[in-house]
């Protein structure tokens, strides 16, 4: 469902990423790992239509992003309801309360009403653990709560795949064992989801894995031949 | 080497000079306080950039009479008996304040106070193509411009204040153009003013006879300190003969001011001076109150009024500079630094008094009447304010971390439902302290709208202390205290709303 075909993107004359093209498939979970700078955040990024490229082409079912030019917005806005990410950093809203950032998506991107919404919105903070903490600002909440937080707000406008960019990197081991148990739960489920990890217990358990060295995909294949 | 003895020389005489002034024991000059930006045709500059006017004239007379040269002293009209107070030889100090001062009670008791030089009346001045205005009587439901704090403003009021919507403004010339250009119905004036701008405004004519101010004439006089007694007898002494010989009376009609009041005046010269029955134009203590609290319901209308556009265009300019193109970023940049470096009291001027020209140069005459003080006055503010604030939100807007936009779009907002929903309303809280600071600095600019006949607090102050020269110090407080009182309750309410909504609260980590 995502096909990326001979991607480059440099910044300059520095290559970030160097003719890269990989497939996911439907309820597949895809890891990506290798060195830090080997551009593997950057690809994430350019899946999501944060980043432009060069040369090359994205495509999300019928929707293509192309390189050497500006994105379409419309595009970018349809593309993004059919690919979520989570952040290194979190990024949860901090104006809004936990429930209130789930419902972000729903409600101001997807235009719902609340009274549609917030009854799957709920029931998403209870699944990842959260459901005592409904009206909790991110500023009152762990590390790790809010990366759960996070995780149910991409799955509130409910893609077909989620991107996930160090999710656990910027936690302590006890929070990364809370996030990335709600992670295996998502990949029981059936999610398909891309993550950049260097988790290996994770890894291991993912149905792909690329290692990706100074902007190029150096290895494919099942964790065992990979890693 | 030629040169040497003659620089010497040079040098010489300027050691000399002074001591030559010396020796000749020359008297001081007469220094004479007036404001030359009051105008014609008491003092103003003629075309080739000299001062003239009757009191100038008057002056030169005054001083050649004393054996003294005349040395003029510009100062701010209301303010100029106060610099009797501080000694003459010093800079800004005088030896008599001559400005078209009235005699009166007050400041007859505590300054020392000459014969009339001057009896002026009370004109009532009108366009010649409006019929509707043939007297005094005919005023109902007009607005009518004064002078603000004068005499002239003081008689409108107490005769017609119920029934005129009476508009007060610092400067002469302005209430005479906006009368000639139909923004007013009419305005009051002494005589000698009405005398010199019917002259100069071929649009506009005198309506009824001229009033008297009060029971008495409208005497002009001149002030000096109550310990220059001998002064004042030489001055009482220059004005009789100047009334009797023809001097004055030659002065006066180069400017067309004598008339048969000067007449009588120049007959009436041995009687008991000053009057005994001057009446006392104070005002009591309740009345001033009521009015400082009215003028102080105007700061707060045109701040409250103001501020929220300000805050409104401010957003939007902000918007347009951080996520716009350069083809809208560059304009917003220049209108932020035009509004900022330029001063409020200029934009204000130019919004009230230009932009009607425009209006007319477009064929739009109908807008003109829409641009009153107050809309005019607003717009000023908020459209200064605007700059400041627009500085503040983009100051906000930067401060937003990035990926809270990444964020936002990776849920599938559009780039404006993101703005919308998830960045401005961080940055509004992230600048509640700065632009909570700027509010409170409108409340006391408000005071600039002064010039286009908004009667805000300070203006309102300004106008009352002239008749009440024994409270200005209680006048001065008041109108202070007025305006903390008016600004601490804000402050406190800013730092409340910055508690509630800025920034993460403490200790929240379990």
């Amino acid at each position: 469902m995502i096909r990326v075909t001979k991607l480059t993107k440099s910044y300059g004359s520095q290559k970030i990423l160097d003719d890269v093209s990989l497939e996911v498939t439907v309820g597949e979970v895809t890891a990506l790992v290798g060195p830090s700078g080997g551009g593997k955040s950057t690809l994430l990024r350019c899946i999501n239509g944060l980043e432009t490229f060069q040369s090359g082409e994205i495509a999300v079912g019928d929707l293509k992003l192309a390189g050497g030019k500006p994105h379409v917005e419309w595009t970018l806005v349809q593309l993004r309801r059919r690919v979520g990410m989570v952040f290194q950093q979190f990024n949860l809203f901090p104006h809004l309360t936990a429930l209130e950032n789930v419902l972000s998506g729903p409600l101001f991107a997807l235009k719902e009403s609340r009274a549609a919404a917030e009854p799957r919105a709920k029931q998403l903070l209870e699944r990842v653990g959260l459901g005592h903490k409904f009206d909790a600002r991110p500023a009152n909440l762990s590390g790790g709560q809010q990366q759960r937080v996070a995780i149910a707000r991409a799955l509130a406008v409910n893609p077909a795949a989620i991107l996930f960019d160090e999710p656990t990197s910027a936690l302590d081991p006890q929070m990364a064992d809370e996030v990335l148990g709600v992670m295996r739960d998502l990949a029981r489920d059936g999610q398909t989801m891309i993550v950049v990890s260097h988790d290996m217990d994770f890894v291991k358990q993912a149905t792909t894995v690329h290692r990706m060295v100074a902007g190029r995909i150096a290895k494919s294949g099942p964790p065992s031949e990979v890693l | 080497m030629n040169d040497f003895p003659r620089v010497w020389v040079v040098f010489l005489l300027l050691l000399g000079l002074p001591a030559a002034g010396l020796s000749q024991d020359k008297k001081p000059p007469l220094k004479w306080g007036t404001d030359p930006t009051g105008g014609a045709p008491f003092i103003y500059k003629n075309k080739s950039g000299d001062y003239v006017g009757f009191e100038k004239e008057f002056a030169d007379y005054l001083a050649e009479k004393l054996g003294r040269e005349s040395e003029m002293v510009a100062g701010d009209w209301a303010n100029l008996p106060q610099q009797l107070t501080k000694p003459a030889d010093v800079s800004g100090g005088v030896d008599i304040v001559l400005n078209g001062y009235e005699l009166r009670k007050d400041l007859a008791a505590k300054y020392g106070v000459t014969r009339a030089y001057y009896v002026y009346r009370l004109s009532l001045i009108v366009r010649k193509d409006d019929d509707s205005i043939r007297g005094w009587d005919d005023l109902d439901g007009k607005t009518v411009g004064v002078l603000g704090g004068t005499t002239a403003h003081r008689y409108t009021k107490k005769k017609y204040g119920q029934s005129i919507d009476l508009k007060s403004n610092p400067d002469v010339a302005n209430v005479v153009k906006l009368v000639n250009d139909d923004r007013m119905d009419a305005t009051v004036q002494d005589s000698p003013v009405a005398v010199h701008f019917l002259k100069e405004y071929e649009g506009l004519r005198e309506a009824g006879e001229p009033a008297q101010p009060g029971e008495l004439p409208g005497y002009y006089v001149i002030y000096y300190r109550k310990s220059d007694t001998e002064l004042g007898a030489k001055l009482d002494k220059a004005i009789v003969e100047g009334l009797k010989d023809g001097t004055l009376k030659a002065i006066y009609e180069r400017y067309g001011l004598w008339n048969a009041d000067q007449e009588k005046l120049a007959t009436e010269t041995d009687g008991p001076w000053p009057p005994a029955n001057l009446p006392d134009e104070a005002s009591q203590w309740p009345e001033l109150f009521e009015e400082l609290l009215l003028a102080a319901g105007m700061t707060i209308l045109l701040a409250v009024t103001s501020f929220p556009i300000a805050m409104a265009i401010g957003l939007l300019v902000a918007l347009g500079r951080v996520y716009g193109p350069w083809i809208v970023r560059v304009p917003l940049g220049i209108y932020v630094e035009v509004l900022r470096g330029t001063p409020l009291l200029l934009q204000l001027f130019l919004i009230y008094y230009m932009v009607p020209e425009l209006f007319l140069k477009a064929d739009m005459a109908g807008w003109v009447k829409w641009l009153t003080p107050f809309v005019a006055g607003v717009m000023g503010l908020a459209v200064n304010y605007s700059a400041y604030e627009a500085e503040n939100y983009r100051a906000g807007l930067q401060a937003v971390p990035k990926g809270q936009m990444e964020a936002a779009l990776a849920l599938g907002m559009t780039r404006f439902t993101a703005l919308r929903r998830v960045i401005v309303p961080q940055a509004l809280r992230i600048v509640i302290p700065p632009v909570t600071n700027d509010f409170i600095a409108l409340f006391k600019d408000t005071s600039a709208c002064s010039i286009l006949f908004v009667t805000e607090l300070t203006r309102k102050y300004n106008e009352l202390f002239n008749f009440n020269r024994d409270l200005i110090v209680e006048l001065a407080f008041l109108t202070a205290g007025l305006y903390l009182l008016m600004s601490y309750p804000l402050a406190i309410l800013a730092a409340r709303l910055e508690r509630k909504l800025g920034g993460p609260k403490e200790g929240g980590k379990p």
